[in-house]
């Protein structure tokens, strides 16, 4: 499909491209351009992050965010272009870990294909984040899990609990 | 047979080879290789914590697979601990 357009960037080659993504969704179809940009931020959970590295089991992540694409065209459920890009390696602060960008003729549908792609990379992707902390300490993300069982098990806690426990990632 | 389980995230350091030999009974489904894991992980890599391994799924290089599925005829494996991209 050329509507989708799915990629894992080395950072150690090229940093993430937003304006390529811009470029790749625009058509004189599409009036509305939807952007997500994730950038690796400087605190988390009340520690100082200084970068973080991305691993990523790169041919299952690309047939992934091809069917993530494909999700979000069923639910748009008209024309759209889906621009997905995700970074693997060392990243610092600043540095960008994703963009997603969306087309559609109307601002509506760009939006709901941009939340829904940038909600199911973080839940269903095989990626993995470690944080590097200023006292020179590493660790792994939390995380989701892609076991069915465990899976319908934290679904079932975030609806009860909300977005507000336990499931801020 | 000999399966090779690739390792990513925080089991990367079940073994700094980056994968993990196991051999399994030919046909056996995904939750005898997570048994067979376990067994595994306990003996040679202890720091690993036993609900790690629970908590990870397995895949090929095209989809996801489900405790009742049967390993791959190419013997090749990936272990995916809970994700965290984006």
């Amino acid at each position: 499909m050329t509507d989708i357009y799915t990629a894992v960037v080395d950072v150690v080659h090229a940093p993430l491209n937003p304006p390529a993504a811009l470029d790749f969704v625009s058509d004189p179809r599409f009036g509305g351009i939807a952007t997500f940009i994730g950038r690796v931020r400087q605190h988390n959970l009340g520690r100082t992050v200084t970068g973080i590295s991305y691993d990523l089991f790169e041919p299952l992540a690309l047939r992934i965010f091809q069917s993530i694409g494909e999700r979000a065209r069923r639910e748009v459920g008209g024309p759209m272009k889906l621009y997905i890009a995700h970074a693997k390696g060392d990243l610092r602060i600043g540095d960008l870990a994703v963009v997603i960008a969306a087309a559609t003729p109307h601002r509506d549908e760009a939006f709901r294909a941009c939340r829904l792609a940038i909600e199911a990379i973080k839940h269903e992707a095989p990626i993995w984040k470690q944080e590097h902390y200023v006292d020179g300490h590493s660790a792994w993300s939390e995380g989701c899990s892609l076991c069915e069982e465990h899976r319908e098990a934290e679904l079932a806690a975030v609806k009860r609990d909300g977005e507000t426990r336990g499931h801020q990632h | 047979m000999k399966l090779r389980l690739t390792l990513f995230g925080a089991l990367r350091d079940a073994d700094p080879r980056g994968f993990i030999e196991l051999d399994v009974p030919e046909h056996s489904t995904v939750a005898q290789v997570r048994e067979a894991l376990q067994h595994h992980v306990h003996r040679h890599a202890p720091a690993i914590s036993p609900s790690l391994i629970q908590r990870s799924a397995f895949a090929s290089e095209d989809e996801i697979l489900h405790n009742h599925r049967h390993v791959p005829e190419n013997g090749e494996l990936a272990i995916l601990p809970p994700v965290s991209g984006g």
